[in-house]
């Protein structure tokens, strides 16, 4: 009972934030009635999404049988909910794939291609004059951190490469290495020559 | 605790809470109670359960196994929280059937699964649970929550849901039943008899309504019996599930 509660409330959640973007309903609509099994390993955990035009369901016990079941360890289906590239996580050796797979890439994609209308939902609690000016200052904020943490990396990755030179700069060791691959292509061209004329003047080889 | 019939000329009497009353009195009697408290039920469900109803109608969904394209009948649906949950689950090709006896909780059902938006493939219909107004093997799952303490044969209540079940379809009856521990069964008690009269009192102004509602938990029949009796009417695979230590049950039955 305390698990289903818990599920009750992640599932409430998940949906609220699935509502943010106007197209992850309609598509969940195609999967609708599609059951999804998530077994995990380790811990040894049981959960069922079953997704549908009101956003996804999860159960801890599901009657019908499982379109598809994931069999993965706890650290792999964290890295699933979080991972931008959740594709990837599902081909890793750790995951097991049992069933209709293409139900789970297209949650999986549905989820991935998520953009939420964080200003919308914010709009609904404190309105939308409110909203603007706090998400316009938020924003100028977020420009002014990006911009000046770019502007640091650079003063810093200048000044430690060509001030201090305690690092080579990036152009510098480019040359440097291009300079070896030169190098290295030419010592496998001589051993090739010499290799050639070697067998030229072995006697066995003219016979 | 099954209902009692006298075999003489005098009509049979039921139980309607701790009273007995003549068998043809109760519907109207459980009717006048479910006409009073229709507005407030959702409201006075939350209060009495401290909202843990909506994890024990939750387990019955995942218990019931719907698939899309399934037919479901909710018996005693009420204000329509199985509806709702089945009607999307179902899907457009599926079909849920509300049925109350109730006119006024069918109305208060069907307003609010409108004004959700949920429609499109449910139907309302006023039935009486011991003689269903559907085909034989007809549904695939029948479910009934909280419903079947107020039946007043509670046996033809059963047949009839087996006879609309298709073969294999399930039956799945969330109801009140008997708490498995001598301490919460202390405190329960105290709990239906002293708090529950007052909180309906309070909210519905009837507390009349709320002390019929502990006393009828109390007159139902315990997880075993309810288990047999679905026996007897003809289930297979008859199982239950104590939830809240045995505060409620969800006992399931599959039709042969």
């Amino acid at each position: 009972m305390l698990f289903s509660g818990l599920l009750a409330s992640v599932e409430h959640g998940l949906n609220r934030v699935l509502r943010l973007d106007s197209t992850a309903l309609p598509r969940l609509q195609h999967l609708n009635g599609k059951v999804i099994a998530v077994d995990c390993r380790s811990p040894s955990v049981q959960l069922f999404v079953i997704p549908g035009d009101e956003g996804l369901t999860l159960a801890a016990h599901w009657a019908a049988d499982a379109d598809c079941t994931l069999r993965a360890p706890a650290s792999s289906l964290v890295r699933l909910a979080l991972s931008q590239d959740k594709t990837s996580v599902l081909h890793s050796p750790e995951v097991e794939l049992e069933g209709d797979s293409g139900v789970l890439l297209e949650l999986a994609a549905i989820l991935q291609d998520l953009e939420l209308d964080w200003e919308y939902e914010l709009s609904r609690w404190l309105g939308p004059v409110a909203t603007q000016l706090f998400s316009g200052h938020l924003r100028s904020r977020a420009r002014w951190y990006r911009q000046g943490f770019a502007s640091l990396n650079q003063n810093l990755a200048e000044y430690l490469a060509e001030e201090s030179r305690t690092l080579v700069g990036q152009r510098e060791a480019e040359a440097r290495f291009s300079e070896l691959d030169r190098v290295k292509l030419d010592l496998e061209r001589l051993e090739a020559r010499f290799e050639r004329l070697s067998r030229s003047l072995d006697p066995s080889d003219n016979a | 605790m099954t209902d009692q019939r006298k075999g003489s000329d005098a009509e049979p009497t039921t139980h309607f809470g701790f009273k007995n009353v003549p068998e043809s009195q109760k519907a109207e009697k459980v009717a006048e109670v479910f006409h009073s408290v229709a507005a407030k039920y959702d409201l006075m469900n939350d209060v009495l359960s401290g909202g843990m109803h909506r994890l024990w109608k939750r387990f019955t969904i995942e218990l019931s196994g719907v698939r899309p394209g399934n037919r479901v009948l909710d018996i005693a649906g009420g204000t329509g929280d199985l509806t709702r949950k089945f009607s999307h689950l179902v899907g457009p090709t599926g079909q849920v059937v509300l049925a109350d006896i109730n006119a006024s909780m069918l109305k208060v059902g069907r307003d609010r699964l409108l004004d959700k938006g949920v429609a499109g493939n449910i139907e309302f219909v006023q039935a009486d649970a011991e003689k269903l107004p559907f085909p034989d093997n007809h549904f695939d799952v029948v479910t009934i929550a909280f419903g079947l303490r107020n039946v007043t044969h509670k046996e033809d209540a059963l047949r009839s849901m087996l006879r609309v079940l298709k073969p294999g379809g399930r039956l799945l009856v969330l109801e009140f039943s008997k708490p498995t521990n001598a301490l919460m069964s202390k405190v329960y008690d105290a709990y239906s008899f002293a708090f529950m009269p007052l909180a309906g009192k309070l909210i519905t102004n009837d507390s009349e309504s709320y002390r019929y509602l502990a006393e009828s938990i109390r007159m139902h029949p315990n997880q075993e019996t309810l288990k047999s009796m679905m026996v007897e009417a003809g289930f297979d695979r008859v199982t239950y599930h104590n939830m809240t230590a045995g505060i409620v049950a969800l006992h399931r039955g599959i039709k042969p």
